[in-house]
């Protein structure tokens, strides 16, 4: 008889270490981030530049716990206060109403800056002020937001630096979670310091934005957690009309799907070139030159999905969906029927118009709604634009994994402008990511323009391994009429 | 908790204070002691003064903003003046109180 008992590591951890109670932020990433959430009966610092959305953040946060049961009381240093109100409001946080259900409360003293001071002070009414509110309302979780507003009153560093312990000797001697935002100077020479405040807390997070080749990107990173274990990478987030989202950088490659069955690359001799098709949930690179038809093969493909009754989302970076179906139809491709359907939904958007993380999470939202089986980005090329070839390596490489997580179908147009290496975009290698590369050229012989379609490389599939000649026509394509697109010479 | 009330009242020469103080908390007490010494030696029977203990009144701390204590508010005569701290500096005490004004 076999019995099995736990490994003995984990039984003693169990019985010796006594793991931090946790209030989570209830936001989706960030408690994955910080294993749990903030420290209970602890500081937590929540620092950042001007505009890194440190405050926003502790909102959030604030707000969703008070949403869920847990009351809170938020203290609001930075002057003209009352405007957290407002801005709180644009996210569809009312905290005047949770107020008036006893849920939170917010407080926002004016400090008196023109005030003599005419000997020894310290925060005591402060406290007095925070016990005798968060009793009011059984809150045990307070947000003090810019605290650095506040430690101006006090001259002197080390004066500072004591009325911060006073404040977390208070925190923990009174079982309070707290939460305290802290504007990080970025000037070198700058004379407030409040380097202290990350010694004195349990958990440091920072936030910062950086301008990536145009493009504004967030990014939060926890520098420190006592007693706990946590996620110390960069994590790109952007503020959305949903408050804060976070992604994850990459996700475990592990929990990607095997290839599954072979699928309709849109038209019988294109599947026998490929070897069959393409597979669903593999990744697929269309590569060409501008007017090459990486459209036109994409098109194709999505009709063939669309009438199988299967869901395509297209994403668009070129065309207006509009001029795409009509270009289509003039090839006798009709994609308006499966958009009517709902079985074919365009998203459209300028590259340019937002960073990575706002086209992902626009692409992520959708999809989780409208479940497609296949996504199209045509050209992912013009992703560059999004910032970076490293911008535009992160969209790429996170839509193929999330595509890949689900099982769904990738397909990447990629227009190429020389004769570099057909399967790389502008520099930004994925080639070894790709399942199918299909390439697509023209040439002109004397008079005669001639189009050519080539299978690079098509995962798990015996594929032809030459040119094969086709036209376009408003019928479609046509491969030439001696080609059956058996691999036949191959190399 | 009213310290004093004036018994003559001329606007012009009438101070009207309060001061926030935290418990028995050895800074409080100094205030209190310096302030009433220089009221009773500049201003006696021509001031009201409150004293109020943030630890059993937040909510008076909280309508007055204060955060820091010991601190005094002069509401009278106007402007509005907060002195923060234990009082020591009797100069700038005596400027907050309008005492001082041939300095």
């Amino acid at each position: 008889m076999v019995s099995i008992h736990p490994a003995p590591d984990q039984k003693m951890s169990e019985s010796r270490v006594r793991l931090l109670d946790k209030l989570p932020t209830h936001i989706p990433g960030l408690d994955l981030i910080l294993d749990g959430g903030i420290p209970e009966d602890r500081m937590t610092i929540l620092s950042g530049g001007p505009g890194s959305g440190k405050t926003m953040l502790a909102l959030e946060i604030f707000y969703r716990n008070a949403a869920a049961g847990t009351p809170g009381l938020m203290v609001c240093f930075e002057e003209g206060g009352e405007a957290v109100r407002i801005n709180a409001l644009t996210m569809g946080w009312d905290l005047n109403a949770m107020e008036e259900a006893g849920k939170l409360a917010v407080i926002h003293p004016e400090i008196d800056y023109r005030a003599i001071r005419g000997g020894e002070f310290s925060i005591e009414g402060l406290l007095a002020v925070l016990a005798g509110k968060a009793q009011e309302i059984g809150a045990r979780f307070i947000l003090i937001d810019a605290l650095d507003v506040l430690l101006r009153l006090f001259n002197d560093p080390e004066r500072q630096m004591d009325e911060c312990w006073n404040l977390n000797r208070w925190l923990n001697a009174n079982g309070m979670t707290a939460l305290v935002t802290a504007k990080l100077s970025q000037s070198f020479h700058s004379v407030e310091k409040y380097d202290f405040l990350d010694y004195l807390a349990d958990c440091v997070i920072y936030l910062d934005q950086r301008i990536d080749g145009q493009v504004m990107t967030r990014r939060l990173r926890v520098v420190k957690y006592r007693g706990s274990g946590y996620s110390s990478n960069e994590h790109p987030f952007i503020i959305t009309r949903d408050g804060l989202v976070l992604m994850p950088v990459t996700s475990a490659a592990l929990n990607h799907k095997p290839l599954g069955q072979v699928i309709s690359a849109g038209m019988a001799t294109l599947d026998r070139i490929m070897g069959g098709g393409y597979r669903q949930g593999s990744t697929v690179l269309i590569s060409g030159p501008t007017g090459s038809g990486k459209t036109t093969f994409s098109s194709l493909f999505t009709q063939a999905a669309c009438r199988r009754g299967e869901r395509v989302q297209y994403v668009s970076f070129e065309e207006s969906p509009e001029t795409l179906i009509i270009g289509m139809k003039s090839m006798n491709i009709d994609l308006a029927p499966h958009v009517a359907e709902q079985n074919l939904r365009f998203l459209t958007a300028m590259p340019e118009a937002m960073g990575v993380e706002e086209h992902l999470y626009r692409i992520f939202s959708s999809m989780e709604e409208f479940r497609p089986s296949h996504h199209i980005v045509d050209a992912v090329s013009a992703a560059v634009r999004m910032g970076s070839e490293k911008a535009a390596f992160n969209f790429m490489v996170r839509l193929m994994d999330e595509c890949k997580k689900n099982g769904i179908t990738c397909i990447y147009t990629n227009q190429t402008s020389s004769r570099a290496p057909v399967d790389e975009i502008s520099g930004v290698g994925i080639s070894s990511l790709i399942d199918t590369a299909v390439i697509l050229d023209y040439d002109r012989k004397g008079d005669i323009f001639g189009r050519s379609v080539l299978a690079l490389k098509s995962r798990g599939a015996s594929h032809s391994h030459r040119f094969h000649r086709f036209h376009i026509t408003d019928q479609g394509i046509l491969m030439d009429e001696d080609d059956d697109g058996a691999g036949g010479d191959a190399r | 908790m009213i310290l004093s009330v004036a018994k003559e009242s001329n606007t012009y020469d009438h101070r009207k204070m309060i001061l926030f103080v935290a418990g028995e908390g050895l800074n409080s007490v100094r205030a209190r002691e310096n302030l009433l010494r220089v009221c009773e030696d500049r201003l006696k029977g021509r001031y009201d003064l409150e004293v109020v203990d943030v630890l059993k009144d937040y909510k008076a701390a909280l309508a007055h903003n204060i955060l820091v204590t010991p601190a005094l508010l002069v509401t009278e005569p106007p402007p509005k003046v907060t002195v923060l701290g234990d009082l020591s500096d009797t100069s700038k005490l005596l400027k907050a109180l309008q005492l001082d004004l041939t300095a």
